[in-house]
C-alpha cells in the first residue's frame, strides 16, 4: 500500500506543479523597453526575412526598442494557435489581410485607434484591410497585392499563339502548351496550367477567387452583416465549370497540382513543367533568377464569359498588435515606423526578391522611384481598379475552408456535378453565415 | 513493460510482508528486525521512486496534465484570451453528428485493419526469408529496416517523387513496361487511401519483422529437426512448429500495429493532407485542423477524446485476449 500512496503523492505533485506552470500571470506589467518578439509569414533564411530584420534593426536604431524578427512559414497560424494556447503571444505579427476576423474571435488582436494613429491619414483606403466585420480597426496594413498570370512567352512565341485575350484563347494556349511539345525535349512533358490545389490553409479557394470574380461570381453578395451565399448562382457555376474542365476535360493542369501547396507549385513553373501560373508578383524576383526574366510575361486574367470586367484577388499583409504584450507603447511604434515612407521603402527591397512590401499602402511613397520595373507596375493597376477584397464576415477561415474543400473535390473527382455540389456548399455557406451572425 | 514492473514491485511487497511471520520463532529479535525491515523496504521504495521520478515528471508534465486539460476542454468552447466558456456535450454532438468525422472514422478504421494486417504480413515473410547468422543476412536486414528509421518527412518526400502521377513519374514508368497506367496514385479520390497504406505497409512491416525475428530466434531448432525427421513438408514445419511457437509474438505484434494505425496522422499530414476530396482524411488529421486551423480546440479536443477511448478499449481487448490464451 505504501507504494501506491507514494505514486498517488507523487502523481498529485507532480500535476500541481504542471498546474502551476500552466497558469502564469495573464496581465504583464507595462515596460516601454521591454524587446518585441516580431513574428512574420516568411520562409526562414529568405532574403525576405532579411529585410524584416533590417526593418527592425532600423526600428530600434531609431526608437531604442530592442525588436527580434522570427520568420516562420509552413503552419504559420498552427504555431500561432499553440502560442496563443501557451497564452505566451509574440507582440508583433505580420500575417495575411484575411486573418483580422479569425484573430477577433479569438480575442488575441487588440484594436487599434486611428485618431492617435502617427500618419494614419497617409494610410487612406488601405484602413479597409484591416477592419472587422464590427467596424472597428485591429491590426495595421503593412502591405497590398494583387495577382496576375505568368506565361511561359518563349513557349507562346514556340506554339504561335497570341496574348491570351478571353478564357478560351487561355483554354487554347493551355492545350497548346500540353500537346504540341512548346519546349522542344520531344517528350510530352508539358502541360498548361500550375495550380496549388491543396486544401491546406484553403489554398485552392484562395487561387480560385480571382477566376471566380473574374467572371462575375461571387462567394456571398450582401453587405456586411447581411450576407446570402452567392457561391451557386450561374456566374459562379460557370467559372467552377472552367476549373473542372482545365482538370477534368483538357487535361491541361500539371500533374500533382491537386495536392501541391504553392511552395511545391512555385518549381512546377520555374521547372519547365508548367506554362500558366497565376500568381503574385512576389514571384517575380524568384523566377527571373531561376527562370529569366525574358522567358516569361506578366498578364491580367482576362474576364471571364459571363464577366463585365477583369478582376483580381486583393489582399496583402497587416501588422497585428498582439495581446498579452509587455509594451503596448512599443508595438505602436513599430507599426507607425513600418507604414511610414521611411518603413514602407525599406520594405519594398528595389526590385529585388527581399521585397516584404508588395504594394506600399503609404501613399506618399512614389513607387516608380523605388522600382522600376513595369511588371510591379501592371500589378499595381490591377490593385488599384480591379481588387476584390474577401468579405467582411466576422470569420473568413471556414468559408475559405469549405470553399477549397468542395472545389478540390470537383477538380478531383471528375465525376461529381458542379452545381449539385456548389448548392451543398452554399447550404454550408448559410450554416456558417448563421453561425456568425452575419446572415441576411 | 508497465504491467511486468507492476508485478516486480508487487513482488517486492509481498516478500516484505510475508517475510516477518515466518520468522515468529525468534521473539527477542522481533521487534527491530521488523522496524529494521520495514525501514528498509521504506528505502528501497524510495530509491525506486527517485529513479522514477525525472521519467514520471515528464510523462506528467507533457502527457498526463495535457491529457486532463484535453478532457476539460472537451466540455469547452475554448478561448484561451475570452475565457472557455461551459458547453456540456456540444462538443460531442457536433463531432458525432459531424459526416466529415465519421467518414475519416471510417477511413481510420480501414487504414488500422489493412496496414496491420499487410505489415503483419510482409514483416512476418521478410522474417522467414531473412532469419539466421550468416553476415551477408545480417547486412539485407539492415537494408530492410532502413524505413523505419528513416524520418517520416524524407520517405513522405520520396514517395511523392514516385507517385509522381504522369506518365514519366517513376512508378508510372514502371507500370508502363507491361502497359500498364498511368495511375493518378495520391492524386485521385480512388487511389489515394491504397497509395498511402502501401507506404504505411512499406514503412511499418520492417518494424513488425524485427519483432518477428526475435520470436523466431526463441523457437526450440530440436523441433524443427524433430518435424523433419517425422516428414514433414516445408509448409507443415510453417504451420504446425512455427506459427504455434510465434502465438506470444502475434499478440504483441497485432497490439502495436493496431495502435500504431488508429493513431496514423504524420503520412498522411505529408502525403496529402486529407486529401483529394477528403477521400484520405483520418481522424487525427480532421483533429488536428479542427483544432489548429480552424481554432476550434474545443470541438477537437472531443475528438481526440473519442479516438483516445477507442484506443483503450482495443487495447482492453487485447490484452485480455492475450491472458485467456495464456
Amino acid at each position: 500500500m505504501a507504494g501506491r500512496r507514494a505514486l498517488a503523492v507523487a502523481v498529485a505533485a507532480v500535476i500541481a506543479a504542471g498546474g502551476l506552470v500552466a497558469c502564469g500571470s495573464d496581465k504583464p506589467k507595462a515596460d516601454a523597453k521591454a524587446e518585441l518578439q516580431i513574428w512574420v509569414r516568411k520562409p526562414p533564411g529568405s532574403n525576405t526575412e532579411k529585410t524584416d530584420i533590417q526593418l527592425a534593426a532600423k526600428f530600434t536604431a531609431e526608437t531604442g526598442i530592442p525588436a527580434k524578427v522570427t520568420a516562420l512559414f509552413d503552419d504559420f497560424e498552427t504555431k500561432l494557435q499553440q502560442a496563443a494556447a501557451q497564452k505566451h503571444l509574440p507582440d508583433i505579427v505580420i500575417n495575411d489581410t484575411d486573418q483580422v476576423g479569425t484573430l477577433v474571435k479569438q480575442g488575441i488582436v487588440t484594436p487599434v485607434d486611428k485618431s492617435t494613429f502617427t500618419g494614419a491619414a497617409d494610410l487612406g483606403s488601405a484602413w479597409q484591410s484591416a477592419t472587422a466585420s464590427d467596424g472597428k480597426i485591429y491590426g495595421v496594413p503593412f502591405s497590398l497585392q494583387s495577382y496576375a498570370l505568368l506565361i511561359r512567352k518563349d513557349w507562346r512565341t514556340k506554339v504561335g499563339l497570341p496574348e491570351p485575350k478571353s478564357w478560351a484563347d487561355l483554354d487554347a494556349l493551355a492545350k497548346a502548351f500540353t500537346t504540341r511539345d512548346p519546349d522542344g525535349d520531344g517528350k510530352a512533358d508539358t502541360y498548361g496550367y500550375v495550380i496549388p490545389g491543396s486544401t491546406k490553409r484553403g489554398y485552392l479557394s484562395w487561387y480560385f477567387s480571382t477566376w471566380l470574380w473574374s467572371n462575375g461570381g461571387d462567394f456571398l453578395s450582401g453587405k456586411p452583416g447581411a450576407y446570402t451565399p452567392a457561391i451557386n448562382n450561374a456566374q459562379s457555376v460557370a467559372a467552377v465549370d472552367e476549373l473542372k474542365k482545365q482538370f477534368c476535360t483538357d487535361k491541361t493542369v500539371v500533374p500533382g497540382s491537386i495536392t501541391a501547396q504553392t511552395t511545391d507549385a512555385h518549381p512546377l513553373f520555374e521547372s519547365g513543367k508548367g506554362g500558366i501560373y497565376l500568381t503574385g508578383p512576389y514571384n517575380m524576383a524568384r523566377f527571373d533568377k531561376n527562370l529569366g526574366k525574358d522567358k516569361y510575361e506578366v498578364l491580367a486574367l482576362p474576364a471571364g464569359p459571363d464577366g463585365t470586367a477583369p478582376a483580381t484577388l486583393g489582399e496583402g499583409e497587416n501588422i497585428y498588435l498582439m495581446a498579452g504584450s509587455k509594451n503596448p507603447a512599443g508595438q505602436l511604434k513599430f507599426a507607425e515606423f513600418a507604414t511610414s515612407v521611411e518603413g514602407q521603402t525599406l520594405g519594398m527591397a528595389g526590385n529585388t526578391d527581399g521585397n516584404v512590401v508588395r504594394s506600399p499602402v503609404n501613399s506618399k511613397v512614389n513607387t516608380d522611384s523605388v522600382r522600376n520595373d513595369p511588371r510591379w507596375t501592371l500589378f499595381g493597376q490591377l490593385l488599384q481598379q480591379d481588387a476584390h477584397y474577401a468579405p467582411a464576415v466576422p470569420d473568413w477561415s471556414p468559408f475559405r475552408q469549405d470553399s477549397a474543400d468542395t472545389l478540390n473535390a470537383i477538380a478531383s473527382n471528375c465525376s461529381l456535378d458542379v452545381k449539385t455540389q456548389l448548392d451543398k456548399l452554399a447550404g454550408t455557406f448559410n450554416d456558417e453565415l448563421s453561425k456568425q451572425g452575419a446572415k441576411a | 513493460m508497465p504491467a511486468g514492473g507492476c508485478r516486480s514491485v508487487r513482488a517486492v511487497m509481498t516478500i516484505a510482508t510475508t517475510a516477518p511471520a515466518q520468522e515468529g520463532a525468534s521473539a527477542p529479535e522481533r521487534p527491530a528486525r521488523r522496524r529494521m525491515r520495514a525501514l528498509d523496504s521504506v528505502r528501497r521504495h524510495y530509491s525506486a521512486w527517485l529513479f522514477l521520478a525525472p521519467a514520471l515528471i515528464l510523462f506528467a508534465l507533457f502527457k498526463f496534465v495535457p491529457m486532463i486539460r484535453a478532457i476539460s476542454m472537451s466540455f469547452k468552447n475554448v478561448r484561451p484570451y475570452l475565457g472557455d466558456q461551459w458547453v456540456g456535450l456540444d462538443n460531442y454532438r457536433s463531432v458525432l453528428t459531424d459526416s466529415s468525422f465519421l467518414s475519416a472514422c471510417w477511413h481510420t478504421a480501414v487504414i488500422a485493419v489493412a496496414q496491420t494486417g499487410g505489415s503483419m504480413l510482409v514483416g512476418l515473410v521478410l522474417a522467414l526469408l531473412l532469419e539466421g547468422t550468416a553476415r551477408h543476412l545480417w547486412i539485407v536486414r539492415t537494408a530492410v529496416f532502413l524505413p523505419t528509421v528513416t524520418a517520416m518527412a524524407v520517405v513522405a518526400a520520396l514517395w511523392r517523387i514516385i507517385y509522381y502521377p504522369a506518365a514519366d513519374g517513376a512508378l508510372n514508368s514502371v507500370l508502363g513496361w507491361f502497359g500498364l497506367g498511368p495511375s493518378q496514385y495520391l492524386d485521385s479520390p480512388h487511389t489515394a487511401l491504397i497509395s498511402v497504406l502501401g507506404v504505411g505497409i512499406w514503412r511499418s512491416a520492417p518494424y513488425d519483422m524485427m519483432i518477428f525475428l526475435a520470436g523466431l530466434a526463441g523457437v526450440d531448432r530440436t523441433l524443427y529437426e524433430a518435424a523433419e525427421v517425422d516428414g514433414a513438408s516445408i509448409w507443415q514445419r510453417l504451420t504446425k512448429v512455427t506459427f504455434p511457437a510465434l502465438r506470444p509474438v502475434f499478440g504483441i505484434v497485432l497490439t502495436l500495429a493496431a495502435i500504431r494505425g488508429l493513431r496514423v496522422f504524420t503520412e498522411i499530414y505529408l502525403l496529402t493532407n486529407g486529401g483529394p476530396s477528403g477521400s484520405t482524411e483520418v481522424v487525427m488529421t480532421l483533429v488536428y485542423k479542427l483544432g489548429l486551423e480552424r481554432n476550434e480546440l474545443g470541438v477537437a479536443s472531443a475528438g481526440a477524446m473519442i479516438l483516445l477511448v477507442a484506443t483503450i478499449v482495443l487495447t482492453l481487448i487485447a490484452q485480455s485476449r492475450r491472458r485467456r490464451a495464456r
